[in-house]
């Protein structure tokens, strides 16, 4: 390989990774959303109100409140110690119930109730890691 | 039973430990009986496999809860093709059924036993052997199909009811049949690259080749199963969420499209030689890290580090693999680069193709892993949302649909002036100007798949119109590979036609109805007549009777359903869809109160939704006919390859 090549391939591999990590870049900016538990949520989490955040807990039993008119659900997203009010409107996935495992996605309104927007069990068959 | 395939494991992880020592030491000495002894123990873990999967289907099929695996997939009710599905339903049979596949397709390809490829077929089955080994320890000290349950269960866990489904049962041992295929293209490589003469072309090539084709069809098969499944099944009205489960399928299918394209045009000591060895080996790592990632949660889980447990099995297998593979890779390309011939002009055509596949499947990988690379750098743990998906590969897919259109033309003639290269260009630019502009990325694409059929349809012209020239008499083999790969590209524009609409022109409406009333979605008007409820064995079914019209006209009757399991607290939403090639109206009923009987019903209209399944569809065919092609060939040419 001769200089020339090189300073081609060098210019050449410079605009392309450029711009594809700029894209990159662009796309998980907006895209981006923090990941925690209920617990460490409740610890670190309160200040960044309107905030997109990802919550993992439990569905605590008997806090499951259908409003069919309005389409909307509300429960309780239970950790260990902590728990936290979430308001849903959408499409329920079918494997939710009560005392499961779920994720959603959304930001912590001014009323201290979660406004999901998104609402994803885990699922069961295909993760194994927890059959332990 | 449960401690005869333990046995048969523990068997089967001698052998192929054994395999590769004899294998190694009789080539590196030309011990001809060493290697006879390598290949009959390969078959002997065959063999093992074999028994293992036979005794864990006798527990599977007698409901034997003793074993844990059985108590924990099936139970007493579950209907019996669903007993012995439940081979496949969890980690640890579908590890065996994995191993099970592979080293029957090693022994199918690597078995031989003639002067020509003897030395050649046993570096192969060495690489082979060492994924056996490792698979066979997780098989044996974590996974165990054989482990038995703590206390005896009166009756097993039983099988989701969403699982329980054609699509289910297919989805995953085709996607594993896949994998274990592209063990044959990685084991080749490996031989290939270990062979003293560089002169020739390395043998069994044509068996890679034809391995990576079936390899691709197959996963092409499983990806679309599990995207129809979602979409009949999940009732959100989509087919791909970008899960991390789905990822680890579309990653290896991405850098094994690229393979297929090096395969084609595969030459010793060439470019497209050292692309195909590379991508072998990344597709089968990918294969194998894939199945790692989901199966140890180590991205589903909240916490920065899940504790993966012996899982790490499987990165020392990927970090061995590469540690072996990669100066070799290297030797073998500066051996060749002395002699390295220059290829025909469409090359470089094939290049840019792996580049951007392999670029795709780096950003889905990159997003796929970012929960847990955020969590290596900080504590806290960030995620992508399932829109740095769509945002990333949109541009992508265009560029690489605006290649699919150049392509049959830039194989021939380069990156000379003529009329399609023109139109590309134009095409991308008027792309770029809608998806900019008046930010509709489905029209772009559109206009963009527009451009690849015009070109598609120019490749049939051509071809016909040219016959009969003197002394161009084309073979039947290369007439059926050619119709094979049109068929397929003609399936991937169809494709992207249907994932286009679906996603760009689609209507989404969530309505809370009580008999008697009407909504109005797009160009339909849906009148909620009724509830009917409906009693099974362990469910309780109600169904909402939906008539839909069209102006006065009624066109469809639709009856989506809600069944509830009894015993298990479980509910399925039944979808009900009213299907043309224009596009689906989806019906799921969301909630039901059966007092009331007021209904929530969520309504989708996903246009030209059924092109995907009829692309995937051509996709699979076409990559038949080039096979069926392939094998016919390689049948008479005296490089046969004995598959």
């Amino acid at each position: 390989m001769n200089t020339k090549t090189v300073v081609k391939l060098g210019i050449g591999i410079l605009v392309i990774g450029g711009g594809i990590g700029y894209f990159m870049y662009q796309a998980m900016q907006s895209s981006w959303a923090y990941y925690y538990s209920v617990d460490d949520f409740a610890t670190a989490g309160t200040a960044s109100q309107g905030q997109s955040f990802r919550l993992a807990g439990r569905v605590k039993a008997g806090s499951v409140e259908r409003d069919l008119q309005n389409m909307t659900l509300r429960f309780t997203l239970a950790g260990a110690q902590t728990q936290l009010p979430v308001l849903y409107k959408g499409v329920t996935p079918d494997n939710f119930t009560e005392d499961k495992e779920v994720v959603v996605e959304g930001r912590l309104a001014a009323t201290g109730v979660f406004q999901a927007d998104t609402l994803m069990t885990r699922c069961e068959s295909k993760y194994q890691a927890k059959v332990k | 039973m449960p401690e005869f395939g333990q046995f048969a494991l523990r068997l089967g992880l001698l052998l192929s430990a054994y395999a590769i020592l004899v294998d190694l030491v009789g080539r590196r000495w030309n011990r001809r009986e060493l290697l006879a002894s390598g290949r009959n123990a390969t078959i002997g873990c065959l063999l093992c496999l074999t028994a293992a999967c036979i005794a864990l289907e006798i527990l599977l099929a007698r409901s034997d809860f003793s074993v844990r695996y059985v108590a924990e997939n099936t139970a007493r009710a579950l209907p019996f093709v669903y007993k012995l599905t439940a081979l496949w339903a969890g980690a640890a049979g579908s590890l065996l059924l994995w191993l099970w596949l592979q080293t029957g397709f090693v022994v199918l390809a690597f078995a031989k036993f003639d002067r020509d490829s003897e030395r050649f077929c046993a570096t192969a089955r060495a690489a082979a052997n060492l994924v056996a080994v490792f698979f066979f320890l997780v098989l044996i000290f974590d996974k165990d199909p054989f482990g038995l349950s703590v206390t005896m269960p009166r009756d097993g866990a039983g099988l989701n009811p969403l699982l329980q489904h054609p699509a289910m049962v297919l989805h995953p041992p085709a996607l594993f049949l896949g994998y274990a295929a592209f063990a044959i293209p990685y084991a080749w490589v490996f031989a290939a690259l270990r062979r003293d003469d560089t002169s020739q072309p390395p043998i069994l090539l044509s068996l890679a080749r034809n391995s990576a084709l079936f390899a691709w069809m197959f996963l092409t098969v499983g990806i679309a199963l599990g995207a129809w499944w979602a979409y009949e099944e999940l009732g959100w009205g989509g087919y791909w969420a970008w899960d991390p489960v789905e990822n680890a399928s579309l990653i290896p299918w991405l850098t094994a499209t690229a393979l297929l394209h090096c395969a084609r045009t595969f030459r010793a000591g060439t470019k497209t030689g050292l692309w195909f060895m590379v991508l072998a080996l990344v597709t089968f790592s990918l294969c194998i890290f894939g199945t790692f990632l989901t199966r140890y949660g180590l991205v589903s889980s909240v916490h920065a580090f899940p504790e993966p447990g012996l899982g790490i099995l499987f990165l020392v297998l990927l970090i061995v693999i590469w540690a072996v593979g990669g100066p070799l890779i290297v030797r073998g390309h500066l051996r060749s680069s002395a002699t390295a011939q220059t290829q025909g002009p469409g090359i470089r055509f094939v290049v840019w193709n792996n580049w951007l596949m392999v670029l795709l499947a780096f950003v889905v990988l990159v997003g796929t892993l970012f929960p847990f690379l955020s969590g290596l750098v900080s504590s806290q743990k960030i995620t992508l949302k399932s829109d740095y998906f769509t945002k990333i590969t949109a541009p992508g897919g265009l560029v690489l649909l605006l290649l699919l259109g150049v392509c049959p033309h830039l194989m021939r003639h380069g990156l000379s002036k003529s009329w399609r290269i023109v139109g590309a260009a134009v095409t991308a630019v008027a792309a770029v100007l809608i998806w900019m502009l008046a930010h509709d990325l489905a029209i772009a694409y559109l206009v963009a798949c527009a451009f690849v059929g015009m070109n598609l349809v120019a490749d049939f012209i051509q071809r016909y119109t040219r016959r009969g020239v003197p002394g161009e008499a084309t073979p039947v083999g290369a007439n059926l590979r050619w119709h094979g790969a049109r068929v397929v590209h003609i399936g991937v524009l169809l494709a992207f036609v249907g994932i286009a609409g679906s996603g760009g022109f689609d209507l989404q409406k969530q309505v809370a109805l009580r008999p008697g009333e009407r909504t109005q979605v797009g160009d339909f008007e849906l009148a909620y007549d009724g509830l009917d409820a409906q009693h099974g064995a362990n469910f309780t079914a109600v169904k909402a009777n939906v008539s839909v019209y069209r102006g006065q006209t009624r066109i469809a009757q639709l009856a989506p359903a809600v069944a509830f399991y009894s015993r298990s607290e479980k509910r399925t939403s039944e979808v009900d869809i009213r299907r043309t090639l224009a596009g689906d109206l989806y019906l799921a009923l969301t909630e039901v109160d059966s007092g009331s009987k007021l209904i929530n019903l969520t309504i989708y209209i996903k246009p030209l939704i059924n092109w995907i399944w009829i692309g995937s569809g051509l996709m699979v065919l076409g990559t038949a006919l080039v096979l069926a092609a392939g094998l016919g060939r390689t049948r008479g040419a005296p490089q046969g390859n004995g598959q």
